[in-house]
């Protein structure tokens, strides 16, 4: 039998002391965002980003849970958010999606998988536990 | 609503009477006369005259010319002012509640006649009412919010649609038709349904608990409502059994189908409970019964406006659920599921009608 591999640890560029929530969630500190941003994408399997206190971001999240997958969620402050959109937008100019990036935004295997729309359609069609297995994010 | 011109009931016990056609009389006084201690002094004045008219003998109210005596009638004139001036005060007030009442009863009626002159001029437009003026629809002012209104008219000829588009779909499935004739039949009836979710987001942003409470709805199938519409997951219970037979590859996506539908329910649904606790904690932030609430108030505004994202969120679900059973089944059995939902759909409408409409037990 394969023994379940964890995750690999990410460097936590800012912990917010104060933080009730589960563990593999941080909030961005106000030193740069954009670059740990990125860092923080590449070195999940499963990322959400979401606006702290988002409820869709909980609907992902649940979803995610009850396939197998225990997702990263990293939370943007407010004043945050316009920086840290831009950078990802930068990033996604290369993929297909030239559009506007929303949050909650879901990044697997280290690229931008989309928004809850996205992962609903493709629930629904079957296709994401695939796309999650692919990713490595999980196993039999 | 006339009162009688003329009619006051002496009491002497009391010593006091109604002079009804006075009201009249405090209206102009009232009105015409602005310095309250004037028009005060005229109501003695006529209070007084009236008085004398009425009374004969063992007059209680001293006439103000009657100056003699005053030495041994100083405490009498007293006593005999305090009891006048609480006449007069009695008198007054009954007035105001008499004009108050009156007032609010012409308002009741004022009220009767344009709800029933609202209705009529519904019907008239077509409009679908959904069980007479209910206090969701008015705002505010009592103006029916136009994104509101305009839905109802949308979804009355949606429903009509609906109900020709059966039609259509029994004769096609009857009738010896291609499978591409057929095919467009049913691409027709999936596009409408899509059209109902493009009309319910519109006025979700409108007003987003019309939606939620599916007031457009019959009241049966509002008992079933999830998320200001059907559940997903028992749209495709009653559709399966209505789909034999169907392969073995069929049952096994159809079940995958069921599945998944019912896990993004939940997530839905969880998320809804956050929701509902995120809102409920900021609306009962800081102390409750200090009195000054309106921060706490706005800031559950800005929580409850993710509402609108579950709505659309939902009903994305269901066009993504119906779009992956048209995958699934055969245009022939998607045909007769699309007619199966239908038919379900006017059950439960009809059931509502029957509910409605039955003799009860008096209470």
């Amino acid at each position: 039998m394969q023994q379940a591999i964890p995750y690999k640890s990410w460097p936590l560029p800012c912990i917010d002391a104060t933080s009730h929530r589960a563990r593999s969630t941080t909030t961005l500190g106000h030193n740069g965002r954009g670059k740990d941003v990125l860092n923080i994408v590449s070195e999940n399997a499963v990322i959400v980003l979401a606006r702290k206190g988002c409820c869709m971001s909980h609907v992902v999240r649940r979803l995610l849970l009850t396939l197998g997958v225990n997702p990263a969620v990293h939370e943007i402050d407010e004043e945050d958010e316009a920086g840290v959109l831009n950078e990802l937008g930068t990033i996604c100019k290369g993929t297909e999606n030239n559009k506007m990036v929303q949050l909650p935004a879901v990044f697997i295997g280290g690229r931008l998988f989309g928004g809850l729309d996205k992962v609903m359609a493709t629930h629904i069609s079957g296709d994401l536990i695939p796309v999650l297995k692919d990713a490595g994010a999980l196993w039999l | 609503m006339d009162f009688p011109s003329t009619q006051f009931v002496p009491s002497r016990m009391m010593g006091t009477y109604e002079p009804i056609h006075q009201i009249g009389m405090w209206g102009e006084n009232f009105k015409s006369i602005g310095n309250p201690s004037i028009s005060a002094s005229v109501i003695v004045e006529v209070d007084n005259k009236l008085e004398n008219e009425s009374e004969t003998a063992s007059h209680e109210m001293p006439a103000p010319s009657c100056k003699h005596d005053q030495e041994a009638s100083k405490p009498f004139d007293k006593i005999q002012r305090r009891l006048a001036q609480n006449r007069e005060a009695a008198r007054k007030s009954r007035l105001r509640k008499k004009a108050y009442v009156q007032q609010l009863e012409s308002s009741r009626l004022k009220l009767i006649q344009l709800e029933k002159e609202l209705e009529q001029a519904r019907e008239q437009q077509g409009l679908y009412i959904g069980g007479g003026l209910e206090a969701g629809h008015l705002g505010f002012s009592g103006v029916v919010n136009p994104g509101i209104a305009a839905f109802e008219m949308e979804y009355k000829h949606w429903m009509q649609v609906q109900n020709r588009q059966l039609g259509e779909l029994r004769t096609a499935l009857n009738a010896q038709i291609s499978d591409i004739e057929l095919r467009i039949v049913v691409e027709n009836g999936m596009s409408h349904y899509f059209e109902l979710f493009r009309m319910k987001s519109t006025v979700a942003k409108a007003d987003v608990f019309y939606v939620m409470s599916g007031t457009w709805k019959t009241s049966a199938e509002r008992f079933f409502s999830w998320i200001g519409g059907f559940r997903p997951s028992e749209l495709l219970k009653v559709l399966v059994a209505q789909l034999d037979p169907l392969t073995d590859q069929q049952i096994f996506e159809v079940c995958n189908l069921k599945q998944s539908c019912q896990q993004a329910e939940d997530a839905l649904s969880q998320g809804m409970e956050k929701l509902q606790e995120t809102v409920s904690a900021t609306l009962a932030a800081g102390q409750l019964g200090q009195g000054t609430y309106f921060p706490q108030v706005a800031m559950a505004m800005e929580k409850l406006e993710a509402l609108v994202c579950f709505v659309n969120q939902a009903d994305h679900l269901r066009q993504e659920t119906l779009q992956q059973m048209s995958h699934i089944l055969t245009t022939r059995q998607a045909a007769r599921g699309l007619l199966a939902l239908g038919e379900y759909i006017q059950r439960l409408q009809d059931l509502s009608t029957l509910w409605a409409t039955h003799p009860r037990e008096p209470a």
